[in-house]
C-alpha cells in the first residue's frame, strides 16, 4: 500500500466517522410519519393504486419520475453521440463479433417471447404489485440484450426505437398535461376514472404512464446497448446522416 | 398566464419530439429546438411581466395532493427573473452553438432542450429531491454537451466532471434520505417549518448544502470545473457559467433558507475563500477561457457569500444577490461568447479585437459589470451589501469582498490592458450571428444597470446627463475626431454655464478646473486627425464623473461620481504607447482608494443606504476618526501622497499628450475636492491620541518635499512633471491640513495654479515629444531657437510654479508664508520650505536642458510644436499673467467665502494690494519692479554681447563625473548628480519595494496555490472529499 | 435489522470511494462507483424501514383502512428506484466516456490524462 492509499484511507475513515454518526444516532420511526401516513390513507380516493410505491412514483412524485425517464432519455442520445465521434486510433482493432454459441441462439428463440410478455405483464401490474413502468422496460430491453448477445449484427432500426422513443415520452407528456387540464395538476392521473380499487384496468391514468414508461424505457435501453455494441458502426451512419 | 410548468412541459416535448425529426433534416430539429426554447422563454417572460407588476408569487402543485405530499413548484419574482436569464442565456446559447449543434444532430439539441428545462425546473422545485433528479440531469446533460467542443481534450475533461458528480450525488442523497428521515417530508417549506440546528440532524442538512455547494465549482475543490471551461465550447461554457451557476446558486440559497441562520457562517466563509481563492489563482492564468472559469468560480462564492450573510441583509439579499448574479450571467456569457470571436487562446491574442472597435466596447463593459463599477448592477449591489455589512459590524466580510473585488480587477484588467496593448496579427471572425449574440449580452448588461439603478432607490448613474452626454459618445465614434472634440468642448463648458449659478464658490474653484478648465486642454485635442476611436467615450466619462462629484449631495453620488472619474480615465491613460503596467498600478491603487471611501462612506451611515455629505459633519465621535482615515486614504490614493503615489509618474508621463494635462491638471484636483470635504464636514480628528489632521500635514509635507527630490532625479521630463504634481499635491494636501483660513486658501490657489502651470507644461513638452521623439531630456537641446512658443510657455510656467516673483506663484507662496508662520508644525515647516529650492532645480533643469546648450543632430529640421497645441498654453500664458497681476479675481471671492467658514479675516484687501499681519503684497508693484530688473539686466547684457563666445560642440565638463555610456557624456545626463551623492538615499525606492513585494507574495502565492490542480481527476475528487470533511471539522468541531 | 442495513450500506460506500480514488484504471473507478450508489441505495431503502410492518402494498392481507398503521414508508423505495435509474445512466454514460477515450488516446489510466491543469 502506497502513501497515497494509507492518505486516502484515512480520508475516507473520517468520512466514515461522519457516516457512523448517522448510523448510530439513527432512531427507526415509531409510526409513519406524515407523508407515509397521507399516502397510506389517500391511495384509494387519489390514485387508486394499491401498490404505495407505484402511486407515489406516477402521481404525487410524478415529475421525479418524468424526470427519471429523461435521464435515460438524455443517457441514451448521449451514449450515441460519444459513440458516434468515437474514431479509433490507426492500428487499434475494432471490436471484432464473436459469433454466437448454438445453445445460446436456440435459447433466445425460446426466451424472447417469454421474456416480452413477462415485461409486459410487470408494465400493466405496476400499480397492482411490484412493477411498473420501469421494471417492465428493463424487462423487455433484457430480451434485446439476448437478442444482441445471440446475433451481435442484429439491428433495430434506430428509427424505429427513436420513433417509439419519442411518441411515448410525448405521450407521457400529454397526459401530464392532461391532468393539468382535466384534473387538479400536471401529472394528476385522476382524470381518467379511477375504477374498481385493485382492479387490472383502474387507478385512472397510472397504467397508461406505465405502458408509455415501459415502451420509452425499454427503447432507451435498446438504444443504449445497441450504441454499446455498435462501437464507432454508428460513425459512418451519423456522418452519412 | 399559462402554468409555469409549461416551461417544463415544452422543453421535454421538444426534446422528445426530435426523435421524430427525419434524419437529416438537421435544419428542421435546429429550427423545432429553437422553437421550444422561445415557447418556453414566452410563458417565462410572461410569468416576469406578472410578477413584476406585484402579483403575489403562485405555488404550483402537482398531482391531486398538497405540498409537501406531491412535489410542488414557486413561482414569484426571483423565480421569474432566473428563469427567463437562464433561458435568454439557453436561447442565445443554442445559436452560439449552432455549428456544433448541427454537425452532432438532434440527439445534442436534444440534450440542450432537456439542459435548458432542468435548469428552469431545479430554479422552480420547491422538493428536494426534485432538486436532486433537476441536478442529475443538468450533470448529465453537461457532460454531453461538452462533447461539442472541438478540442478533444474536452473528452476528459467531461470524464472528470462525471467522476465528481456521483461523489455530489452520494451525498446529496444520502443528505436528501437523512432530511426526510428527520422532517417527515421532502418539501423545503415544510422542511423550514421544522428545520433542524446544527446539532444531530443536522449532519443531514450539512450534507446536503455541502453537496449543493461543492456544485457551485468552490475554490479549492475545483480543478474539474475548471477543466471544463477551459476545453468545452464556448458557447457552451457560456451556459455552464451563466445557466448552470445561476441556477445552482439560487438552488442553494433555497435550501439555505430553510436551512436556519446557524448555517450561514460556513456560508459565508466558504464563499469568501472561494472568491478570494479564485482571484488569487487567476492573477496567473494565460488561458483567457480558463480565467473565465477563475472569474466565475470567484462570482459564484460571491453570492453565495452575500447568501450567507442574509441574516443581515434582510430584504435587501434578492436585490444585492441578484444584482450580482444577473450582472455576471450577462457578463460571463458575454465573455465567452467573445472569446469563440477571437482566434488565440492567451490574453493577449484578444488583440485582435482592436480591429473591431464595438466588440472592445463589449470587452470593456463585461469587465466593468463583473468587477461592479458604475452604472452596472454589481455597483449598486456592492454599495448596499458595505451599507448593510458595516452597519452590523461585518468588517472582516466587508474586507474580505473588498479585497476579492480588487483581485478581480486586478486580473480582469491585467487581461484588458494587455489586450489593448498587444500586437495582433489575428482578425477576429466576423460572423454576424455570433456579434449579435454578444451584443445582445451587452445590450443585457446595459440594461439591467438602468434597471438597478431605478430599482436601488439612490440616484440612477445612468440617468444623469453627464454620464449620458458621455455614453452618446459611443454613438457618435464613426464622426471625425475634430466634430466630436467641438462638441465635447461645447458639452463641458455648457454644463459649467448651467451649472454656474448653483456653485457656491468653493466648488467654483474646483468646477473651473474641472469643465472650462478641461475644455482648454481639449482645444490641444484638435491635433489629432482621423477618428480617434475610444477616446472620447472615456474621456468624457471622466469628466461626466467630475462634473457629478461637483455636484454629489449624498455620499452615494460622491462615491458613483468617483468610481465613474476612475474608469474613464482608466481607459484614457491606457491609450498611451506603453502606459500598460502603468494604467494597471493606477486602476488598481485607485479602485483600493475607492473601496477605503466605500467603506468610510458605509461605516459613516451606520446602516442608513444614503447619507447626505452635510450630514457627516453630525456622525458619533466614536467612528468619526475612523471614518475620517478611510475616507482620507481614499483621497490621498488620487492625489497620490507619498507612500501612495507610485502609480502616479507612470500613469501620467506614458499618457497621451493631451491625456497628461487631463490626467495631472485637472483629474488630480478631485482628490483634493475630496479632501476639502473631508475637512470641512469631519474637522479635526483624533485617533489614539494622534491629531490627524496633523498626521495630513506632516503627509503633506512629506509628499512635497520628496516628490520634489525625486523630480530632480528624473531624465525624462514628462516623468519629471509627474513627480513636480506629487510635490504640489503635497503642498495643497498641507494647505488644506492646515486648517486655517490661510492655509485653505493657499491650497486653493493651488488648485488654480498647479492646473494652469501643469496643463501647460505636459502641453509644451508634449510638444517637444512629438517633434523629437523623446521624452529624455538629455538627448534634447538647443530648441529655443526652432521651438520658441514652447519655449515661452515653459519659461513662463516653471516661473510661475517655482514660486518667484513676479508670476502668481509668488502670490502662492506669499499666503503660503503667512499660512505657516501661524502654526507650530515645526518639521514639516522646513520640509515645506526645503520643497520649494529643490523644485526650483528640476525646473531649472526642464528649461535648461531642453531649450538652452546646443542642438542635436536629429532636431535640425524639426518645427514648432502643432497650432492647436499652443492655443491652450497661449490662453494659460495669458491667464498666468493676468491672475498674478489680478489675483483679486477669484481670490478675493474665496477669501471672503472662507471668512465665512472660519471666520476670520487675516487678508486685507486694499485696492490692488494685500495684507497680513506679516506683511503686504502688491502684485501690479511687484510686477513693476520685476520688469524693471529684468528690462536693465537684458540692457546691459545686449550692451556686452560682442563678447560672448560660441561654445563649441566637445567643450564640456564632465563636472568630476566620469562619462562611460554615449548618453553620459552629455552634459545634461544626471544632471544633478552631485545633490544625488548627498541626498539619493531619498530616492531609495521604499515605496515602490513595498508595494512591489505585496503583489510578488500574492503572485507567487498564486502559482504555489495552483499547482493544487494537477489535471488528475481522481486527485479532483480526493479534494473534494478533503473539503466536505474540512468544512464538516469547522462546523461541527466545536460540538462533538 | 436497520442499524446492519445502514451500516452495510455506509461500508459499501466507503468501499466504493476507496476504490474510486485509488483505482486508477477507468473501468475499475466506475465499478467502484457502482458499489458505492449500491450502498447508497441499501442506505436508502433502510431509513424507510419500519420495524415490523409489512410491504406497502394494499391488498387483503392489508386493508386501507388499516394501512397506515401497518406497512412501512413507501417514499425512500418510491426514491431509490429513481436514484437506481439515475445511477444506472450515469454508469452508462462513464462506461461510454472510458471507451471513446480509450479509442482516442489508447490509455485507461485517469492519469494520462492531465493536459488540462493550473
Amino acid at each position: 500500500m502506497s502513501t497515497r492509499h494509507i492518505l486516502i484511507a484515512g480520508l475516507l475513515g473520517l468520512l466514515g466517522l461522519a457516516f457512523w454518526h448517522l448510523a448510530a444516532d439513527y432512531l427507526p420511526d415509531a409510526a409513519l410519519n406524515p407523508t407515509a401516513a397521507y399516502y397510506a390513507a389517500h391511495a384509494a380516493d387519489q390514485t387508486g393504486a394499491p401498490n404505495l410505491v407505484t402511486g407515489i412514483i406516477i402521481t404525487w412524485r410524478g415529475l421525479d419520475t418524468l424526470g427519471e425517464v429523461t435521464v435515460l432519455f438524455l443517457t441514451s442520445a448521449i451514449v450515441a453521440l460519444v459513440l458516434a465521434q468515437s474514431k479509433a486510433p490507426a492500428g487499434a482493432a475494432g471490436p471484432g463479433f464473436l459469433p454466437a454459441g448454438e445453445l445460446l441462439a436456440t435459447g433466445t428463440r425460446m426466451l424472447l417471447p417469454l421474456i416480452a410478455l413477462f415485461g409486459a405483464y410487470v408494465i400493466a401490474n405496476g400499480h397492482l404489485s411490484p412493477g411498473g413502468g420501469f421494471q417492465g422496460g428493463a424487462v423487455l430491453a433484457s430480451g434485446v440484450l439476448l437478442a444482441l448477445l445471440a446475433q451481435p449484427r442484429m439491428r433495430i432500426g434506430h428509427a424505429l426505437l427513436a420513433r417509439v422513443e419519442s411518441v411515448s415520452g410525448l405521450g407521457y407528456i400529454l397526459v401530464g398535461l392532461a391532468g393539468l387540464a382535466f384534473a387538479s395538476g400536471f401529472l394528476d392521473t385522476a382524470f381518467l376514472p379511477l375504477g374498481r380499487f385493485g382492479a387490472l384496468l383502474s387507478a385512472g391514468a397510472i397504467p397508461l404512464i406505465s405502458v408509455l414508461i415501459g415502451l420509452k424505457v425499454g427503447a432507451e435501453f435498446a438504444t443504449i446497448l445497441q450504441s454499446l455494441e455498435e462501437g464507432e458502426d454508428a460513425a459512418q451512419e451519423e456522418d452519412a446522416a | 398566464m399559462v402554468s409555469a410548468l409549461w416551461i417544463l412541459a415544452l422543453g421535454l416535448g421538444g426534446a422528445f419530439g426530435l426523435g421524430l425529426v427525419p434524419r437529416g433534416r438537421g435544419d428542421l430539429a435546429f429550427a423545432l429546438m429553437l422553437g421550444a426554447l422561445g415557447a418556453m422563454l414566452l410563458v417565462a417572460l410572461g410569468w416576469l411581466a406578472v410578477m413584476a407588476g406585484g402579483a403575489a408569487p403562485v405555488l404550483i402543485t402537482t398531482a391531486a395532493a398538497p405540498a409537501p405530499f406531491a412535489i410542488s413548484l414557486h413561482i414569484g419574482l426571483p423565480e421569474a427573473v432566473l428563469v427567463t436569464t437562464v433561458l435568454i442565456a439557453g436561447a442565445l446559447g443554442a445559436l452560439a452553438l449552432r455549428g456544433a449543434l448541427l454537425r452532432l444532430g438532434r440527439g445534442a439539441m436534444a440534450v440542450l432542450l432537456v439542459l435548458m428545462m432542468a435548469l428552469s425546473g431545479l430554479i422552480l422545485t420547491r422538493d428536494i429531491f426534485n432538486l436532486f433528479v433537476f441536478f442529475e440531469l443538468i450533470s448529465i446533460a453537461t457532460a454531453g454537451l461538452v462533447l461539442l467542443s472541438p478540442d478533444p481534450r474536452a473528452l476528459a475533461a467531461g470524464f472528470k466532471y462525471l467522476v465528481i458528480g456521483q461523489i455530489v450525488s452520494i451525498l446529496l442523497l444520502i443528505g436528501i434520505v437523512f432530511t426526510y428521515h428527520a422532517n417527515g417530508a421532502l418539501g423545503l417549506d415544510h422542511i423550514a417549518a421544522t428545520a433542524p440546528g446544527v446539532a444531530g440532524a443536522g449532519l443531514a442538512m450539512f450534507l446536503l448544502l455541502i453537496a449543493l455547494v461543492v456544485e457551485l465549482k468552490p475554490f479549492p475543490a475545483n480543478g474539474w470545473a475548471l477543466d471544463i471551461y477551459e476545453s468545452a465550447h464556448p458557447g457552451f461554457s457560456a451556459l455552464f457559467s451563466a445557466g448552470s451557476g445561476t441556477a445552482a446558486v439560487f438552488a442553494l440559497a433555497k435550501v439555505a433558507a430553510v436551512a436556519g441562520p446557524a448555517w450561514a457562517p460556513l456560508l459565508t466563509g466558504l464563499g469568501l475563500l472561494s472568491f478570494l481563492g479564485a482571484g488569487l489563482l487567476a492573477l496567473r492564468q494565460t488561458n483567457d477561457r480558463r480565467l473565465l472559469g477563475y472569474s466565475s468560480v470567484g462570482q459564484l462564492g460571491l453570492v453565495l457569500a452575500v447568501i450567507g450573510q442574509g441574516d443581515v441583509l434582510g430584504e435587501a439579499t434578492a436585490f444585492i444577490a441578484g444584482g450580482i448574479l444577473l450582472a455576471h450571467a450577462a457578463a460571463k456569457a458575454g465573455l465567452f461568447w467573445l472569446s469563440a470571436l477571437v482566434p488565440g487562446r492567451g490574453l493577449g491574442d484578444w488583440a485582435a479585437l482592436r480591429r473591431r472597435p464595438i466588440l472592445v466596447l463589449a470587452f470593456a463593459s463585461f469587465i466593468a459589470m463583473l468587477i461592479g463599477l458604475p452604472p452596472f448592477p454589481g455597483f449598486y449591489a456592492k454599495w448596499e451589501l458595505a451599507q448593510a455589512l458595516v452597519a452590523h459590524g461585518r468588517m472582516p466580510v466587508l474586507g474580505s469582498v473588498l479585497f476579492g473585488s480588487l483581485l478581480e480587477a486586478a486580473f480582469l484588467f491585467r487581461w484588458f490592458g494587455r489586450a489593448m496593448k498587444a500586437e495582433s496579427a489575428e482578425v477576429p471572425s466576423a460572423n454576424p450571428i455570433d456579434t449579435a449574440i454578444v451584443l445582445a449580452a451587452l445590450a443585457a448588461g446595459w440594461g439591467l444597470g438602468a434597471l438597478w439603478g431605478a430599482l436601488s432607490g439612490l440616484s440612477n448613474v445612468l440617468t444623469t446627463i453627464p454620464v449620458l452626454f458621455a455614453l452618446a459618445f459611443v454613438a457618435l465614434e464613426p464622426l471625425p475626431a475634430r466634430i466630436k472634440n467641438v462638441i465635447a468642448i461645447l458639452g463641458l463648458v455648457g454644463w459649467f454655464v448651467l451649472r454656474l449659478p448653483d456653485y457656491d464658490p468653493l466648488r467654483l474653484i474646483f468646477a473651473i478646473v474641472m469643465l472650462p478648465g478641461g475644455a482648454v486642454i481639449l482645444l490641444a485635442s484638435f491635433t489629432e486627425g482621423g477618428r480617434r476611436l475610444g477616446f472620447y467615450p472615456p474621456a468624457m466619462l471622466m469628466y461626466a464623473g467630475m462634473a457629478l462629484l461637483l455636484d454629489a449631495v449624498t455620499t452615494f453620488q460622491f462615491f458613483a461620481a468617483w468610481e465613474l472619474l476612475t474608469l474613464g480615465s482608466y481607459f484614457l491613460i491606457l491609450r498611451g504607447q506603453r502606459s500598460e503596467p502603468h494604467a494597471q498600478s493606477y486602476i488598481l491603487f485607485s479602485l483600493g482608494g475607492a473601496f477605503a471611501l466605500l467603506a468610510g462612506f458605509a461605516l459613516a451611515g451606520q446602516g442608513a443606504l444614503d447619507l447626505r455629505l452635510d450630514a457627516l459633519s453630525d456622525i458619533p465621535v466614536t467612528i468619526a476618526p475612523w471614518v475620517f482615515v478611510l475616507l482620507a486614504l481614499g483621497f490621498m490614493t488620487k492625489t497620490a501622497a507619498m507612500g501612495l503615489h507610485i502609480w502616479l509618474p507612470g500613469a501620467h508621463a506614458e499618457a497621451e499628450t493631451d491625456v497628461s494635462p487631463m490626467v495631472s491638471g485637472v483629474l488630480l484636483k478631485a482628490g483634493l475636492y475630496g479632501i476639502v470635504i473631508l475637512l470641512s464636514e469631519l474637522g479635526r480628528q483624533r485617533l489614539m491620541g494622534v491629531d490627524l489632521v496633523n498626521m495630513l500635514a506632516w503627509i503633506g509635507a512629506l509628499s512635497a518635499f520628496i516628490g520634489a527630490v525625486l523630480a530632480v532625479f528624473q531624465e525624462d521630463a514628462k516623468r519629471l512633471l509627474a513627480y513636480s504634481s506629487i510635490s504640489q499635491m503635497g503642498y495643497a494636501l498641507f494647505g488644506l491640513a492646515l486648517f486655517s483660513h490661510l492655509g485653505w486658501l493657499l491650497a486653493l490657489m493651488f488648485v488654480i495654479n498647479h492646473y494652469l502651470y501643469k496643463s501647460m507644461l505636459f502641453l509644451a513638452v508634449g510638444g517637444v515629444y512629438r517633434r523629437t521623439h523623446t521624452k529624455l531630456m538629455y538627448q534634447m537641446g538647443g530648441l529655443i531657437t526652432l521651438m520658441p512658443f514652447s519655449f515661452f510657455s515653459v519659461l513662463i510656467g516653471i516661473v510661475a510654479m517655482s514660486g518667484v516673483p513676479p508670476l502668481s506663484g509668488f502670490g502662492g507662496r506669499w499666503i503660503f508664508y503667512n499660512a505657516i508662520l501661524g502654526t507650530d508644525l515645526r518639521l514639516p515647516l522646513v520640509m515645506i520650505f526645503l520643497a520649494g529650492p529643490v523644485g526650483f532645480l528640476y525646473l531649472f533643469r526642464l528649461i535648461h536642458t531642453i531649450f538652452l546648450g546646443q542642438l542635436k543632430d536629429p532636431h535640425r529640421q524639426i518645427k514648432e510644436a502643432p497650432f492647436w497645441m499652443l492655443v491652450p498654453q497661449m490662453i494659460y500664458v495669458a491667464l498666468l499673467i493676468g491672475f498674478a497681476v489680478l489675483p483679486g479675481m477669484i481670490l478675493r471671492r474665496v477669501d471672503t467665502y472662507l471668512g465665512t467658514v472660519f471666520g476670520d479675516h487675516p487678508l486685507i484687501w486694499t485696492g490692488r494690494a494685500v495684507s497680513s499681519e506679516f506683511g503686504h503684497w502688491n502684485p501690479v508693484g511687484i510686477m513693476l519692479v520685476i520688469i524693471g530688473i529684468f528690462v536693465s539686466v537684458g540692457a546691459i547684457l545686449l550692451a556686452k554681447v560682442h563678447g560672448a563666445q560660441k561654445v563649441k560642440q566637445f567643450n564640456i565638463v564632465f563636472s568630476a563625473e566620469r562619462p562611460y555610456r554615449p548618453e553620459t557624456t552629455h552634459f545634461a545626463w544626471n544632471f544633478f548628480a552631485p545633490y544625488r551623492r548627498a541626498v539619493g538615499f531619498l530616492e531609495a525606492p521604499v515605496a515602490t519595494r513595498f508595494w512591489g513585494g505585496i503583489g510578488d507574495a500574492l503572485t507567487a502565492g498564486a502559482e504555489l496555490t495552483r499547482r493544487l490542480y494537477t489535471g488528475n481527476g481522481q486527485l479532483y475528487a480526493t479534494q473534494v472529499v478533503l473539503f466536505v470533511l474540512v468544512a464538516w471539522a469547522i462546523i461541527f468541531g466545536g460540538q462533538s | 435489522m436497520i442499524a446492519l442495513a445502514l451500516f452495510t450500506g455506509f461500508a459499501l460506500i466507503l468501499l466504493g470511494l476507496y476504490g474510486a480514488l485509488t483505482n486508477r484504471d477507468l473501468i475499475r473507478m466506475i465499478v467502484a462507483f457502482t458499489i458505492a450508489d449500491t450502498g447508497v441505495n441499501v442506505v436508502l431503502v433502510a431509513v424507510g424501514y419500519l420495524p415490523g410492518r409489512t410491504a406497502p402494498i394494499l391488498d387483503a392481507a392489508v386493508p386501507v383502512a388499516e394501512a397506515a398503521a401497518r406497512v412501512i414508508d413507501p417514499v425512500p423505495q418510491a426514491l431509490v428506484l429513481t436514484a437506481i435509474v439515475i445511477g444506472l445512466g450515469v454508469t452508462a454514460l462513464m462506461l461510454a466516456y472510458a471507451w471513446r477515450l480509450f479509442r482516442a488516446r489508447g490509455s485507461l489510466d485517469i492519469s494520462d490524462f492531465t493536459e488540462l491543469k493550473w
